[in-house]
């Protein structure tokens, strides 16, 4: 059974300033995108970037990043429910 | 022998030695990319494009069979257009004799694993014809980029390794070789899906350490250097081990050494190591 990381993107808006979540992940499970794919002369926004859950297979659910979020964005599931 | 040596090092001793290899004519003006959206292909977040969600898909189902097939294809996929081959300081140095130019620049493995601001996170080097056309993806180098002179290039790079970061070369259109990495463990995206997954997207170099028992005085400094899990401490002869079948042949634990006891021995010259890659 894999957990479940879901990141709020209207509460997570700049992760790429913020990145506590990267940084406390001791699996590492956790990855920064960007919203849009890479374009040509442009530099993506800040505002584009995303936190997700890539490593799912490494988590274990010890909730560290649930923790440290300062907006709550991020929520694990595991077995069917929101892990606490 | 090393199959890139085999293709590629057309007569040199290393397919890295070969200047053929860093040819212009070789390098490949990209497309527009595939789309990498996070919507698209959420693994892209953290370096794991290779892998999609399939994978954990039969990961969770334990179908050892379905993720062989895709790990087997990610790693063509890679050997085709991105992949690297670990290498010695003394080899990148060499390296850096022959091209020109060489520029620095921000990690993209580390901004995807830990969102590093970019002025914190020049580790990444590129060279030859397409840094002359950085600016065409501003995202990749974000920070911009500093041209360097050799020197400078052999500066970083040696100050890079006594931090611990191993030198890999990245093929960008095998076998254009256009990168210099300075990876580590976990954060850079080749070692992980070598590591981690199997998929081998980073090459074994071609050398292996061997450990000295007599001189080796059990001080352990040079275990926290090794970057793939090769290296550990043996509690019951208080002395270093390295597993050599797992051996990357880097040279940071080498280095690190204070009593000498570590050498860097050809992988050819172990005939069950010469393929292991």
């Amino acid at each position: 059974m894999l957990p479940k990381i879901t990141v709020d993107e209207r509460k997570c808006t700049d992760p790429l300033s913020c990145r506590k979540c990267l940084l406390i992940c001791p699996t590492h499970v956790l990855g920064l995108g960007t919203k849009v794919g890479p374009k040509k002369f442009q530099e993506i926004p800040r505002d584009k970037f995303r936190v997700a859950g890539v490593r799912l297979e490494k988590c274990t659910v010890c909730l560290d990043c649930v923790k440290v979020c300062p907006n709550g964005a991020i929520q694990v599931s595991f077995n069917g429910g929101v892990a606490k | 022998m090393c199959i890139w040596c085999e293709k590629y090092a057309q007569g040199y001793e290393r397919w890295y030695f070969n200047p053929a290899n860093y040819a212009r004519k070789l390098y490949k003006i990209r497309k527009e990319e595939a789309e990498t959206s996070l919507e698209a292909v959420p693994q892209a977040a953290g370096g794991m494009s290779l892998l999609r969600q399939e994978f954990l898909e039969a990961w969770e189902k334990k179908d050892y069979a379905a993720m062989e097939k895709m790990k087997q294809e990610a790693e063509q996929l890679s050997w085709a257009t991105h992949f690297g081959q670990v290498v010695t300081l003394e080899d990148t140095l060499k390296v850096i004799d022959m091209i020109y130019p060489i520029a620095i620049m921000t990690c993209l493995c580390r901004r995807s694993m830990l969102g590093l601001p970019d002025e914190e996170n020049f580790t990444c080097m590129g060279m030859g014809a397409g840094m002359y056309k950085w600016e065409r993806w501003p995202n990749n180098y974000r920070g911009g980029v500093q041209f360097l002179t050799p020197e400078e290039a052999k500066d970083i790079v040696t100050r890079l390794n006594k931090r611990g970061l191993v030198q890999t070369l990245f093929t960008f259109g095998t076998p254009y070789i256009g990168g210099i990495c300075n990876c580590d463990y976990p954060d850079c995206s080749a070692i992980r899906s070598t590591l981690d997954y199997g998929i081998r997207t980073l090459l074994k170099g071609h050398h292996v350490a061997q450990i000295d028992r007599e001189l080796c005085n059990g001080c352990a400094s040079c275990i926290h250097r090794c970057q793939f899990k090769a290296l550990s401490f043996s509690a019951s002869q208080q002395k270093a081990y390295v597993d050599q079948f797992q051996c990357f042949g880097c040279g940071l634990c080498v280095t690190e050494c204070p009593q000498d006891a570590i050498t860097l021995v050809e992988r050819a010259s172990l005939p069950a190591l010469a393929n292991v890659w």
